[in-house]
Parts: C-alpha cells; structure tokens; sequence
C-alpha cells in the first residue's frame, strides 16, 4: 500500500465521519424545535432518599416552566446508572443532567451522548473530576468541600469529637462527606455506620456507640431523617451531645428553630435541579453554557436558629 | 463378582427367614413406664430445636462479656434487648411460617407498608391515628392473606411468590407515597388526634433497674409466649408443624393445609403490622424506602434459633434466640469499639461462628 | 367396633374402569369380609393402584357395583369412604417423620380441653391412647414423644395401621406396605396385619407384589393380570407354590424359560 493510497483512504474517512456527525445532529435539533422537548435527570440515588426528592422536584419545576418533560432515573450503582445513560440516549432525549457520583464510570456514557449530539450536565457531587468527563457544565457542591466546611464549624464551636453517621456504607459521596469532616476538623472524627433501611438499626447502633465512647460531643448526621433519630438517640443515652446534619426537611427546621439541633448544611438540592435542566435548554436553544467553564457552587450554606425563618416555609413545602 | 450379584437376588423374596425372624420377636410384654424418669425428661428438654442457639448465644454474649467493657453495663443492655426485639418479633411469626414449609421474602418491606399506610391514612382521610392503624392491619393481614393464596392458587414455591410480592411491595410503598404526599417519606403525624395514646401502646418506654427499656422489649416476649403455646399446646400447631415436616400427609389425615398455610402468611402480616407501628409513633415519619434486607434477617434469626429450611421443625424460643444473638452481635460490634469498616464482616463472622456452634451443640445432644 | 368374623363388609361386582378409552380394569369380582385379610396381587402396571383408588375413594368406578354393607355406594371423595370404615393407608404418605408419635397419631383428630381461643391439647389423654392402642396390637415404641422418623420402617407402618383402626377403620386398604421394608421389617408389619384382622375384626386388603409375603397373612387372594383377576382362591385351595407360579405368570413364565434354552 503507498502513501497516496492511504491519504485519499483518510480524507474519505474524515469526509464520513463528518456527514455523519452532520445527520446526528440536524435530526437532534429539528426535534427541539419542533416538538415538547425531553430532558433527563439521572442519579446516583437510592430508592427512596429524601433529598433526591428534593433534587428531583427543582428539576421537575425547571421542566414544567420550560413546557418540557422530565425522565427521571436514578440507581446507586455506577454500571447500572451509565446504563440508564444508555437508555436515555436511545429515548432521543435532547438532555441529560447527570450525577457526577462515579466520574470515571460516567466517562464512556457521555462520550456517546456527545456523539450522538445531546448535552450532558454535571450535577451534585464530582466538582474536582467534571471537566474530565467531559461534561459541558456543573452545578453543585462537592461533598468533600462541604465536609471540610462542616469540620471547620465544628473548630469555631470547640467540638471534640465528632461521631459521623453514615447510613449507606459503600455509599462514594456519603462518604466523603465524612472524609471532608475528617480534613477540616482539628478534634477526632469517628465514623459510625447504620443501617439506613432500618430506623431501631440507625437508633440503637448510635446509642451504643455513645454509651461506648463518652468523649464524643458533636454528631453529624449525613441525611435529616437520620439526625431526629439522633436526637432521641441523645435524649435516650442521657448524655450532653450536639447534634448536626448534612441536608434539610421540615422536621428538621422545626428541630433547629427549638434549638434542638445546631445546624443543618444545605446545598440547596432543589436549586441543583432546576438549574440544571434551565441550563440544559439553554444549552440546546441559545448555546449558553452556564459557569462559562467553571463549576458553578450551590453550597455549602449552613442553616442554623438565627437564619432558619427564612428557609421555614419552603421547608415545610417539601422544597428545600 | 458375580457372588455379589447372586446374593443380592433372594434376599427380596426370602420371606420364610422372615416368618422365623418374626416369630423370634415376640411382642415384649407391655410393662412401659407411662412417666418418665428425671434423665428421660432431660434427654428430652436437650432435644429442643433451640438447645443449639442457646449455646451460640451464651458464646456471643461471654464473648462481648470479656472484650467490650461498655457491654456489662445494665443500659447496654437494654438497647441490645431493644434492638432484638424490634428484628424479633418480625422473626418469631417469620419461624411459625417456616416450621409450615414456607418462606416470606416481603416481610422486610411489609413492616414500612404498614406504617405507611397508618401514617397516610390517618393524615389524608380520617385525622385520628387510631383509625389508621385499623387500616393498616387490614392492609398487612390482607397483604399475608393474599401472599398464602397467591402460593396455593399458583403451586409456585413461596420463595418465588413472595420474591415478587416483595418487589411489588417496595414499587408500591415508594410510588404512592410519593403520589399520595408528595415526597418520599411520610409528614409529621404528632399532632393528629389520639397521637400520643398509640405511642403509649406502640412506643412507649419504662423504667426498670436504672434501665429504660421499650415496650417492644416486653410485645416481643409476649409473642414468643404466645407463638410457643400455640406450636405445642394447640391443635393449630400441631397441624403447623405437619403441614411443613410432610404436607400431603397432613392432608390426607384431614388436616386443613391451604388454611394453614394462609394463616402462617397473615401471622406474619400481623407481626409486620405490629412492628410498623412502633416505627411509626417512636420515630414519627417514614422513609417509604425502609425496610429492605430485613426480611432475610428475619429467616437468618429463625434458622439460627434451629428452624430447618426445609419446614417441619423449629421453635420461636430458639427465633427470639436467634434475634438476641443478631441484637449482641449488631450492638457488640460497636461497645468492642472494633473498625467500622469492618462492622458487617464481623456481623457475619459471629453469625457464622454461633451457627456452627449451635450446629455442634446439637449434634452432640442427639448423639447422647 | 368389633364385628362378627366372616361377616362381608364390601363388594366389588362385576366392576370395571376406563380412563378415556382405555379400559384399566375389567369385570372385577372380589370381596373383603370382617376379620379376613385379603390380598391382592400383580405385577406393576396391572391395575392394582385404581383398584384400591375406587375401593378409597379417590376414583369412581365405571360400571359395575360396589356395596359396602349391602348397600350401593359411588364415592365422590376419600371422606365419604372414611365415614363408612373404610381407610388406605399408603406407603410413603402415612406419617409426617418429624412430629412425635403421639402427635402423628393423633393428626387431624387431636383431643383438646377447654374452650376456644384457650383450648389446649390434652397430652396427657392423648399419649395414654397412643400408648394403650400400640399395646394392644403389640408395638413397643421407647419414647412416645420420639419423632415417628426415628422408628424403623416396619414399626412406622404399624403406627399408621393403629391409627386407623383406632380411628374407625372398619376395611384397611393397606398399599404395599412391605415394598420398601427389609426381612425383619416386614416381619412386624405381617403379624401386624393379621393380629389387627384377628383381634379387631377389620376387614383388609392388602396389596402387594410378594406372594410369600401375602401367604403367610392372607385367608384369599386374587391375582390382577392386565386390568382383570387372572385368579381367585381361598388359601384352602392353593399351596404358596401354587401362588408362587401363577404369580410369575404361570404358563407364560414357562414358555420362556424354554425359548431361553436353560
């Protein structure tokens, strides 16, 4: 085979590949213009979880506003949620908001949305590997960024000992929730894992764990059911000890207005949702990315007695 | 060779040695003891399906004894009697459909089904908790009910038949609750009518010895009470015990096998119910994604306790047994202070280790 | 209970059964008087399992009559058949192993006191029956509570035959029970049959494929031959090895001991 052979054998590879991009991508857009468009909200959510809820209800706001229809799926297995990527793609959907939960499982999955010219968006955890990815954009706030912050409040408070409970063990961003505590903490950080499936799991394992170790001082619960579970937990053990919560429910705000629980870090799930679809049809109307390029953080924001009032109401809605 | 062969041969129709071995065996005259000595009565008490779990649990608890110092204090205790009792009671109804022959894979998520269905009956429709709860043990015992005919109409075997009324019942406590409320977990219930009346019957919580112990602490004694009496002093459980150890011969004597059977199911419907709502008024709301993985501790709890997978032998003694051994174990693991990460290894190892245990212990009384 | 010896309890005339068309029994002539054992015989697949279905019954007879009593009767569940005295014992389906013999015994028409929801089994009466009806016929069980598994082979058979006599049984129909049981074994079970037929007056049939077996009990036989009795005689008649030949086919069995050459 000579050089010449193979250079015209290359410009007719180029010249295909580019009509084929070409037919990917005039039908992808004829279909935004024409009919409702789709988009799909795929998480690393389990079955069940309050604050996916949350997630999903901003996301499902974003989609109504913009006269669209949202598929949402959500499995906490990084194989199983790049296969939902798959799916999607083959819904011809016209964008995918993606959790970042398992970066490099995601890797393959978006590169074949890329291909087949639909946008993809970062979502929640993977602030330190989205661009990687090869996402367009990212909204969120990194779990580890988030811990780090809650461990450097715990520092201002005078905590000691700070038991984290995790309720998913096996879980990436629950535990780096954990992770992140343990980096900006200056006193000890002990993980404490329970079942989240069973709540006199959740209740009796902390118990004993307060009954076992009597310089913990500070809990920080990774998800807000948890945390009134701690409270009672607390009240049970007869012992002075604070409780702290990753996440928001209306149960929770009441508990931090009584002063009963310090406080709560949100990072505003619902706002993640929303923007990440608005930034989706943006994306597929006017081009827009949003963050030009750099990730765009929704938290962390702590809640405590002093600012409660104004999340109170939106709490109590289920949006916050 | 071949003198194996012809010897095998005539041994079938040599009946006239039999006539004379028969008449060498001359009925003994009847002369038997109708009470039975100190020794015999013993020999019996050690043949007791739960004699194994006993000992496994005297191992996990001298075990923690020794190396968790927290473990010895009287309110350790409590919450580990707590915490086997909230998986026990699930476990003993779980035992009793076991001894029957069959498996219920959808207890686990029939505890949430329950309290769910209380929590948003009474919030949507009637205002008063306690109309709820009558609801959701309609729903429970019905749920049971409709798993036992789902098992007699079908023929399939339990295990398949309740796998998928398990996986039905988990789609369904997730998607009406999200249809019905809005959101994944169910509102705040406290302030609805006779709110703190349920939570004195289901959650309340006493002080004995310096400890607090919770009324499921003494529910879950009740039921192994209750499920004992009827296994072995009732015409039910003798039919319980038939219908597992050998089903067509139980029905052949007229023994009422479909009954049965959808009775064990509703038993374990009714224990869901009963656990549901503890969950309910002591912790107030519920995640409509709870309960999943229990229902395997539930037939764990019951094989340790010395119930055969294979129906037709058990006891709830040994079930609560097990759940005691279960509550040590989960409870232990942390008193001892061992690494968290390690927390479900060793969950499984003592399993492991008290059932090999039990499994010797019982080996070693049925030899004697 | 007891009835007078010779008395006829049941009568099978001119009986026949088909399943679709294919005729499974033809013409069938037999009958069971009280305190007589009588044995059926044949070879696997002569029609003995629908005989004793019909005489159960679990199946209905085609044509033919049937007279339990002298009075006809056509069955339409094993139920009816025990609430006239008549009761099968099976092979495989008699005891559930793991429960004890006095539970075993009592299966299905347990003795309770009080009143319901507090009625409780009365053990104690219970275990003295058990106790004083496995006497009577001559079974020595250690341990009443032992599970009915632990028991040999031939001892379970007999706590299953007790039972149903203790229970009514006027007619046994017993299936093969020394098909799977050793020499010793089957020893108990023989002087079972035929002490219970002596003692308690039952009538029995009593299927089998050993006519050493059923000679020693049997006061008649007949031989089932493809769905018809290729034989009925009382035991004056026949000597065992008489039995023995027409058992093995007879003439037939003859002809090809000569074709084989040896």
């Amino acid at each position: 085979m000579n050089i010449g052979h193979l250079r015209r054998g290359l410009a007719t590879a180029t010249a295909t590949a580019l009509i084929g991009v070409l037919s990917f991508a005039a039908p992808a857009l004829a279909q935004s213009n024409d009919k409702q468009p789709v988009f799909a909200l795929i998480s690393h959510a389990a079955p069940g979880d309050t604050f996916w809820d949350i997630e999903r209800k901003g996301a499902e706001a974003a989609a109504d506003k913009l006269g669209a229809r949202l598929i949402y799926a959500h499995n906490p297995a990084a194989s199983q949620q790049a296969t939902l990527v798959d799916n999607v793609i083959n819904q011809k959907v016209d964008g995918i908001a993606l959790t970042l939960s398992h970066p490099d499982a995601m890797k393959s999955a978006v590169a074949k949305a890329n291909r087949a010219g639909i946008p993809v968006i970062g979502l929640n955890s993977g602030l330190n590997e989205w661009k990687k990815t090869g996402v367009f954009a990212y909204i969120g706030q990194d779990p580890v960024v988030a811990g780090r912050a809650y461990g450097e409040r715990l520092n201002t408070v005078g905590a000691k000992h700070v038991l984290c409970v995790n309720h998913e063990q096996g879980n990436v961003s629950l535990a780096r929730r954990c992770e992140g505590i343990e980096k900006g903490f200056e006193g000890k950080t002990t993980i404490l894992y329970v079942n989240g499936q069973d709540m006199t799991s959740v209740r009796s394992r902390i118990l004993a764990k307060l009954q076992q170790d009597p310089s913990i001082d500070y809990i920080a619960t990774l998800g807000s059911p948890f945390a009134m579970t701690s409270l009672r937990a607390v009240r049970m053990s007869g012992r002075q000890v604070e409780v702290t919560t990753f996440d928001l429910d209306e149960r929770v705000v009441k508990a931090i207005q009584s002063g009963k629980i310090r406080w709560a870090v949100d990072q505003q799930p619902y706002l993640q949702g929303y923007l990440a679809i608005q930034s989706l049809w943006l994306k597929a109307t006017n081009g827009n990315v949003i963050g030009g390029g750099q990730a765009v953080l929704t938290g962390p924001a702590f809640v405590t007695k002093d600012n409660v009032a104004q999340v109170a109401e939106f709490a109590a809605r289920g949006t916050r | 060779m071949s003198e194996t062969v012809s010897n095998t041969g005539p041994a079938a129709t040599s009946s006239p040695a039999a006539a004379s071995d028969n008449t060498a065996q001359q009925p003994q005259p009847a002369s038997r003891e109708p009470h039975r000595s100190m020794g015999q009565r013993l020999a019996g008490l050690i043949k007791r399906p739960e004699i194994g779990s006993i000992g496994g649990a005297i191992l996990v608890f001298v075990l923690f004894y020794a190396l968790a110092e927290p473990f010895r204090n009287l309110a350790s205790f409590s919450t580990v009697l707590y915490q086997s009792a909230a998986l026990g009671i699930p476990a003993v109804a779980v035992a009793l459909l076991m001894i029957g022959g069959e498996f219920d894979l959808s207890a686990g998520v029939a505890v949430t089904a329950s309290s769910l269905a209380a929590s948003m009956f009474a919030a949507q429709i009637t205002g008063n908790v306690w109309v709820g709860v009558g609801f959701a043990l309609v729903l429970s015992l019905s749920i049971g009910a409709l798993n036992g005919i789902l098992l007699i109409k079908t023929g399939l075997h339990s295990f398949l038949v309740t796998l998928s009324t398990f996986l039905m019942l988990q789609g369904l406590n997730l998607a009406i609750t999200k249809l019905v409320t809005g959101n994944v977990a169910t509102g705040d219930i406290s302030d609805l009518a006779g709110f703190d009346s349920a939570q004195s019957v289901f959650a309340s919580y006493f002080n004995i010895f310096g400890m607090s112990i919770s009324i499921m602490v003494f529910y879950w004694l009740a039921f192994v009470a209750v499920a004992t009496w009827i296994l072995l002093r009732t015409r039910v459980g003798n039919w319980i015990f038939a219908v597992g150890g050998q089903g067509d011969s139980a029905r052949a004597v007229g023994v009422p096998l479909n009954k049965v059977k959808i009775g064990l199911f509703m038993g374990v419907g009714f224990a869901a119910w009963f656990v549901g709502m503890h969950l309910l008024f002591d912790y107030v709301t519920v995640q409509s994604g709870e309960g999943v993985g229990n229902e395997l501790l539930y037939i764990a709890q019951a094989v340790v306790g010395g119930c055969l997978l294979t129906g037709g032998y058990g006891s709830a003694i040994g079930a609560a047994i097990g759940g005691f051994i279960f509550g040590m174990t989960t409870q232990g693991i942390i008193y001892a202070g061992w690494d968290p990460q390690w927390f479900m290894f060793f969950v499984g190892v003592m399993l492991l280790l008290a059932t090999v245990f039990n499994a010797w212990i019982r080996r070693q009384v049925t030899r004697g | 209970m007891t009835q007078q010896k010779g008395h006829p309890l049941i009568r099978l005339t001119d009986v026949s059964k088909s399943f679709g068309p294919i005729d499974v029994l033809r013409g069938i002539n037999l009958d069971v008087a009280a305190g007589e054992v009588c044995c059926v015989l044949g070879d696997n697949g002569a029609g003995k399992s629908t005989l004793i279905n019909i005489i159960a019954g679990l199946h209905q007879h085609t044509s033919g009559r049937y007279t339990v009593d002298g009075h006809d009767v056509r069955f339409g569940s094993p139920r009816e058949a025990l609430d006239l005295g008549i009761s099968a014992v099976y092979q495989h389906l008699a005891l559930v192993p793991l429960l004890p013999v006095w539970r075993n015994f009592f299966l299905g028409s347990e003795l309770t006191r009080g009143v319901w929801p507090f009625a409780r089994l009365d053990k104690a009466q219970m275990k003295e029956i058990t106790d004083q009806a496995l006497q009577n016929m001559g079974i020595v069980v250690k341990d009443l509570e032992q599970p009915v598994g632990t028991l040999s082979g031939g001892q379970r058979q007999c706590v299953a035959i007790a039972r149903a006599i203790h229970f009514g049984a006027r007619v046994l129909i017993l299936d093969e029970p020394t098909a799977a049981l050793g020499v010793k074994q089957s020893g108990v079970v023989l002087k079972y049959i035929s002490r219970a037929a002596q003692e308690s007056g039952v009538g029995v049939v009593f299927i089998t494929h050993n006519p050493h077996h059923a000679y020693m009990v049997g006061d008649s036989f007949a031989i089932l031959s493809r769905g018809e009795i290729d034989l009925r005689a009382r035991r004056e008649e026949l000597s065992v090895d008489d039995l023995i030949y027409r058992m093995a086919g007879g003439a037939e069995l003859e002809s090809l001991q000569h074709e084989m050459g040896r």
